[in-house]
């Protein structure tokens, strides 16, 4: 999977290594910005009140 | 030229092999965002609860110095007091928003709605996150009995100090009742066999998540027992147990045990050092 991607990066290494690192951060990113906090609520792990 | 035009070695190998290294990454990858996950829980939550709570403090600050009065009608998710624990540092400090769903507790302890205001008879009861999101009340469990919670409004400090454990409740009247800080502590039991309206009433316990009667204006008891007149004026705090739990509540029950107005620029550095700072 990471060597597929890796393979469709375009330009030398160097550039290619910058590209990954751009795309590692976004995907890190998007998770903390936009997945957890939508999928944190549906978790049993905060709940703190009593109801 | 040769070299280049070699297939990569991955396409040599067998189908196999690639079936195995993909379900290899993903599976390592699968890991690293769990990890992310926890990462996030402990921390980055942290960081955007104290940007909201810190909000949640200069828009409260801005009311109380207009003189505009919350007070009466509470609005959903605005903030109207702050606690403080000075066992935990005088240093702690959180602004309480009326409600208890997740928006508001994401931004620090919520009033549970439709119990009693800070002061007022009945039982003044918040929940607050213990791990992660500020994690206001990540140390509840350290609470001792007659240990201060401070709960200041626009125009009071209330000073709550936690009621007795239950493994001290025989022994009270010897022992801890005669402790400065504990002046105004009682067990609030009476003779009666049960203890009286507030014989289930302990400075700490833990119960199922559908416990309710904690925060009932008299702990778990019909609130029609006693009326509002003889009821005393109680705090709770309510947070997840175990650590990292949802499985239980830990819950602790204070006592009101002074009310100071304040005064013109009275801060809350003046009111640690008129109890003692303890």
């Amino acid at each position: 999977m990471y060597g597929w991607i890796w393979r469709r990066l375009p330009g030398p290494a160097g550039v290619k290594a910058a590209t990954a690192l751009v795309l590692v951060l976004g995907v890190i990113a998007l998770l903390l910005f936009v997945v957890f906090p939508w999928v944190e609520p549906m978790l049993p792990f905060n709940r703190v009140s009593v109801d | 030229m040769a070299v280049l035009d070699a297939p990569p070695p991955e396409r040599s190998r067998g189908g196999f092999a690639r079936i195995a290294r993909t379900t290899g990454e993903v599976l390592i990858t699968v890991g690293l965002v769990v990890l992310l996950f926890v990462v996030y829980e402990l921390y980055v939550t942290d960081l955007f609860s104290a940007r909201k709570q810190a909000s949640a403090t200069a828009a409260l600050d801005d009311n109380w110095a207009q003189g505009r009065t919350l007070h009466g009608d509470l609005i959903d998710g605005e903030a109207f007091a702050k606690m403080y624990v000075p066992s935990f540092g005088a240093d702690y400090r959180f602004t309480i928003q009326e409600g208890t769903d997740a928006g508001a507790l994401e931004v620090g302890p919520g009033h549970y709605k439709g119990t009693a205001l800070p002061g007022e008879p009945g039982n003044f009861s918040v929940a607050g996150h213990r791990v992660g999101k500020g994690a206001p009340f990540n140390d509840l469990d350290l609470l001792s009995s007659c240990d201060a919670i401070v709960v200041e409004t626009q125009r009071d400090f209330f000073v709550y100090r936690v009621l007795p454990h239950p493994d001290e409740l025989a022994t009270w009247n010897d022992t801890k009742a005669a402790r400065p800080q504990c002046a105004g502590v009682g067990t609030l039991r009476t003779d009666a066999p049960d203890g009286g309206p507030y014989g289930e009433t302990y400075g700490r316990e833990i119960v199922t998540p559908d416990g309710v009667g904690v925060i009932a204006p008299v702990p778990h008891r019909d609130p029609a027992a006693l009326p509002v007149s003889q009821q005393v004026a109680l705090l709770t705090l309510t947070t997840c147990h175990p650590r990292f739990s949802d499985r239980q509540r830990l819950i602790v029950h204070a006592v009101l045990t002074n009310q100071y107005p304040k005064t013109p620029g009275a801060t809350y550095e003046q009111l640690l050092q008129a109890i003692g700072g303890v």
